[in-house]
C-alpha cells in the first residue's frame, strides 16, 4: 500500500518562556540547551514524521512545517499572519508557572478564529521540573477538558512526550 | 526625465525579490532573491513554498493577492538559518502586479539589525521575569517537601487534591512538629485559592492570651486602655482566603467559644464594637496535640472540636516515610543550591546512610536546618557524613529507651506503687484488654491476673 506524503503547518503557542522554542529543538534536532534565548518574531522547521495510520487504515507520512512563534498572549495582526493556513496547533503552558497554562484558553480562542477546525493539542512542559501529581498538571487537565483537546505532560529537557505531541497531532489531522 | 528602474533600487538596497506565476512559481528573480531562499541549487521555475517554506498554506492568500481582493500579504521578522550568516531576519512581502503572466511580486527585505536589537530588549526583559519564576518553583519545590513517594504522602496529595476543591471546608492538621504543617496549610490555600486571596497565619502559642483575641478579632478604639486607635483584626485581614491557626490546641477557653461562635455565624464584632460584620473564610487549624484527649480532660471545647475537625490531615513523621528523607533532602539540595549559589550534586553514600539512619524528632524542619549547616560549610560538591551534624543540642537523644531514662530518685519510693501504676497504665493503653496488656509488660497473661489480683484491679 502507498504511503500518501502530506505537507502540514503546525503552529506552537504560549506565554514566552515555556519551552516552545526548546520542544522545537529536541523535536527536531534531539538538542537540548539550558541557557534562554528569547525568540522575535517566528521560525519554521521541518520535520518528517514516522508515518501514521488514519482509522481508515490509511498510512500517511507527514512533513511538519513547525513554525516555533514569539511568546503571546494575545493576538495581534503579525501573530494572525503567522497563523494563518495552520493545520494544527500545539499549545504549551509552563508546569511551573501556572500563569502560562492560565492562558492557553484565550490563545486557542484566536487560534481557532484564524484556523477553524485545526485540531489544539496541549503540552504542559518543563514535567521535570514539577513533581508527580502536582497542581498545575491538575490545571492543566481542567484546561484541556474544557477545550475538548488531549495534553501531554512534557520535557524538552529530558525529552519525555515530545515526540508523542506532534504524533498526536499528526494523528488528529489524519482524520 | 527617465523612468525610475525599481528593480536596480531594490536590489541596491538589499531587497531579494522575485516574479511569480498565479501557481506561485518563480519566473525570474534577483540574486539576493536565491541568497535568502532555504534551499540551493535551481530557484527558477520552483515553487514559492519550497524556497521559503514560511509561505506554506497561504494559497488562498495569494488567489486573493492575484485577484485584486486583498492589497497585499507581508510575514515580519522571520528567523533564518543560512549557511553564510549567524542568524538572520527577514520578512516577505507578496504584492499583486499588472502583468497577467506574472501576477505576484515577492519582496525579501532583510531585517537583522533592527530584529537584534528586539531581540535583547526582550531577552532582558523575559531573563529577569523567568529566572523569578524559576526560584519560586524551586522554592515551592523545596517548601513542598511533602512530595515524597512514599505512601502517606501520596494519600496526603491526593486529600489535598479533592480538598482544594472545595474552599469553604474546615481543616484540622495534625502530626508532630516540623513535619510541615504550616506548608501543606499554605499549599491548600493556594491550590483553592485566587492569587490575589489572603493567606493569614498566626501561631496561638507565640502570643499571649489577651493579645490573641485582639489580633483575631480587631478592636475599636477606646476598646481597652491602650488601644489609642482601632485596629483590624485577622478574621477581617483573610476575608476572602484562608486563615491559618497553628497550634489550636493552646488556644484559651474563653476564645474557643468565641471562635466556635464564630463558626457558627460567620459573623462576630470588633472587641469594643456593638457592629457585626460578617466575612468568607476558609479556617484551617494545626496542633501537635491530641485534642481527642483534651476534650476528655476538659482542655479543649468538645463542639468546637467537631467543627474544627471537618477534615482531618495527618502529617507522619518523617522517620515513617522510608526513603522519602533521601528525595526531599535531594531538594533541598537544589532549592539552598539557587539560594546560595552552590552546585552541589548529592550525597557520598556514607551521607545517604547517615539520613536514613537518623531519627528525625525535629522532623523536616531539623532536616532542612541539618541540609542548610551542611551546604554552608561543604568544600567539595557531594555532602558527606562528616558535613551533616545531627542530633546535636536540640536532639534530646530520641533514642534512649524508658528505662534510661528512668532514675530512682533520692528520696526512694514505693516499689508496690510503680507496680501498681504499670499495670494500671498497661491497661489503660490495652483499653482493658488482659492479654495485650500483659503483653506491654512481657508478663505471661496468668502472671499479669495473679499481680492484677494483688492489686485489686480484676
Ligand atoms: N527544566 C526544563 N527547562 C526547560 C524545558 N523546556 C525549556 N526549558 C528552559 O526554559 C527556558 C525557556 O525555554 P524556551 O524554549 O526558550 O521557551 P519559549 O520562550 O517558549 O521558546 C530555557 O532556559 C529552557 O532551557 C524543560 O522541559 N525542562
Ligand atoms: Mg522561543
Amino acid at each position: 500500500m502507498n504511503t500518501l506524503q502530506l505537507h502540514k503547518k503546525i503552529c506552537l503557542l504560549g506565554t514566552f518562556g515555556v519551552g516552545k522554542t526548546s520542544l522545537v529543538r529536541r523535536f527536531v534536532y534531539d538538542k537540548y540547551d539550558d541557557e534562554y534565548k528569547s525568540t522575535i518574531g517566528a521560525k519554521v522547521s521541518q520535520k518528517r514524521l514516522v508515518p501514521l495510520e488514519n482509522s481508515r487504515k490509511e498510512l500517511i507520512q507527514f512533513n511538519f512545517l513547525v513554525w516555533d512563534i514569539e511568546g503571546v498572549e494575545k493576538a495581534t495582526p503579525q501573530v494572525n499572519h503567522y497563523l494563518l493556513g495552520a493545520h494544527g496547533f500545539l499549545l504549551i503552558g509552563d508546569l511551573t508557572r501556572e500563569e502560562t497554562i492560565g492562558a492557553l484558553p484565550a490563545i486557542s480562542e484566536f487560534a481557532r478564529k484564524i484556523a477553524p477546525g485545526a485540531p489544539l493539542v496541549l503540552a504542559g512542559n518543563k514535567a521535570d521540573l514539577a513533581p508527580d501529581g502536582s497542581h498545575t498538571a491538575a490545571v492543566l487537565a481542567e484546561v484541556a477538558d474544557r477545550l475538548s483537546a488531549p495534553y501531554l505532560l512534557t520535557s524538552a529537557k529530558d525529552g519525555r512526550n515530545v515526540e508523542d505531541c506532534f504524533t498526536q497531532l499528526g494523528l488528529l489531522i489524519a482524520e | 526625465m527617465k523612468v525610475l528602474n525599481l528593480e536596480h533600487i531594490l536590489t541596491q538596497n538589499g531587497f531579494g525579490f522575485a516574479y511569480l506565476s498565479a501557481d506561485l512559481a518563480v519566473l525570474s528573480c534577483n540574486p539576493l532573491f536565491r541568497n535568502f531562499a532555504a534551499r540551493q541549487g535551481e530557484v527558477l521555475a520552483q515553487p514559492l513554498p519550497l524556497l521559503f517554506p514560511e509561505t506554506f498554506g497561504l494559497e488562498t492568500v495569494f488567489e486573493e493577492i492575484a485577484a485584486g481582493t486583498r492589497p497585499f500579504f507581508k510575514l515580519e521578522t522571520l528567523q533564518r538559518d543560512l549557511p553564510d550568516a549567524d542568524e538572520c531576519y527577514i520578512d516577505i512581502a507578496v504584492y499583486p502586479t499588472s502583468r497577467a503572466e506574472a501576477p505576484l511580486f515577492c519582496l525579501i527585505q532583510n531585517v537583522t539589525p533592527k530584529a537584534q536589537l528586539t531581540q535583547q530588549v526582550y531577552q532582558q526583559q523575559n531573563e529577569i521575569r523567568l529566572l523569578e519564576s524559576i526560584v519560586r518553583a524551586h522554592q515551592a519545590h523545596a517548601a513542598l517537601n511533602i512530595w515524597g513517594t512514599s505512601e502517606p504522602i501520596r494519600q496526603i496529595r491526593q486529600t489535598i487534591a479533592k480538598i482544594s476543591r472545595i474552599p469553604t471546608a474546615t481543616i484540622l492538621l495534625k502530626g508532630e512538629s516540623g513535619t510541615g504543617k504550616s506548608m501543606v496549610a499554605r499549599i491548600i490555600h493556594h491550590a483553592a485559592m485566587g492569587k490575589t486571596a489572603p493567606f493569614v497565619e498566626i501561631n496561638c502559642a507565640a502570643i499571649p492570651d489577651t493579645l490573641l483575641e485582639s489580633e483575631l478579632f480587631g478592636y475599636e478604639k477606646g476598646a481597652f486602655t491602650n488601644a489609642v486607635s482601632s485596629k483590624t483584626g485577622l478574621l477581617e485581614a483573610a476575608d476572602g482566603g484562608t486563615l491559618f491557626l497553628d497550634e489550636i490546641g493552646e488556644m484559651p477557653h474563653k476564645l474557643q467559644a468565641k471562635l466556635l461562635s464564630f463558626l457558627e455565624t460567620r459573623r462576630f464584632r470588633r472587641l469594643g464594637s456593638t457592629r457585626e460584620q460578617e466575612v468568607k473564610i476558609r479556617l484551617i487549624t494545626a496542633t501537635n496535640r491530641d485534642l481527642n484527649l483534651m476534650v476528655r480532660e476538659g482542655e479543649f471545647r468538645e463542639d468546637l472540636f467537631y467543627r474544627l475537625n471537618v477534615v482531618n490531615i495527618e502529617l507522619p513523621p518523617l522517620r515513617q516515610l522510608g526513603d522519602d528523607v533521601l528525595l526531599i533532602a535531594g531538594n533541598l539540595i537544589q532549592s539552598f543550591n539557587i539560594n546560595f549559589q552552590k552546585r552541589v550534586q548529592g550525597f557520598t553514600p556514607a551521607a545517604r546512610q547517615k539520613l536514613r539512619n537518623h531519627r528525625w524528632p525535629g522532623n523536616v524542619r531539623e532536616l532542612r536546618n541539618a541540609i542548610e549547616r551542611a551546604m554552608i560549610f561543604v568544600e567539595s560538591d557531594m555532602i558527606d557524613a562528616a558535613d551533616l551534624q545531627l542530633g546535636s543540642l536540640q536532639a534530646q537523644e530520641p533514642s534512649a529507651s524508658p528505662l534510661e531514662r528512668f532514675q530512682l530518685p533520692p528520696e526512694g519510693l514505693s516499689f508496690d506503687d510503680i507496680e501498681r501504676k504499670l499495670l494500671e497504665e498497661a491497661l489503660a493503653l490495652a483499653e482493658g484488654n488482659q492479654s495485650q496488656a500483659a503483653k506491654l509488660l512481657h508478663l505471661s497473661r496468668d502472671t499479669f491476673r495473679y499481680r492484677l489480683e494483688k492489686f485489686n484491679l480484676l
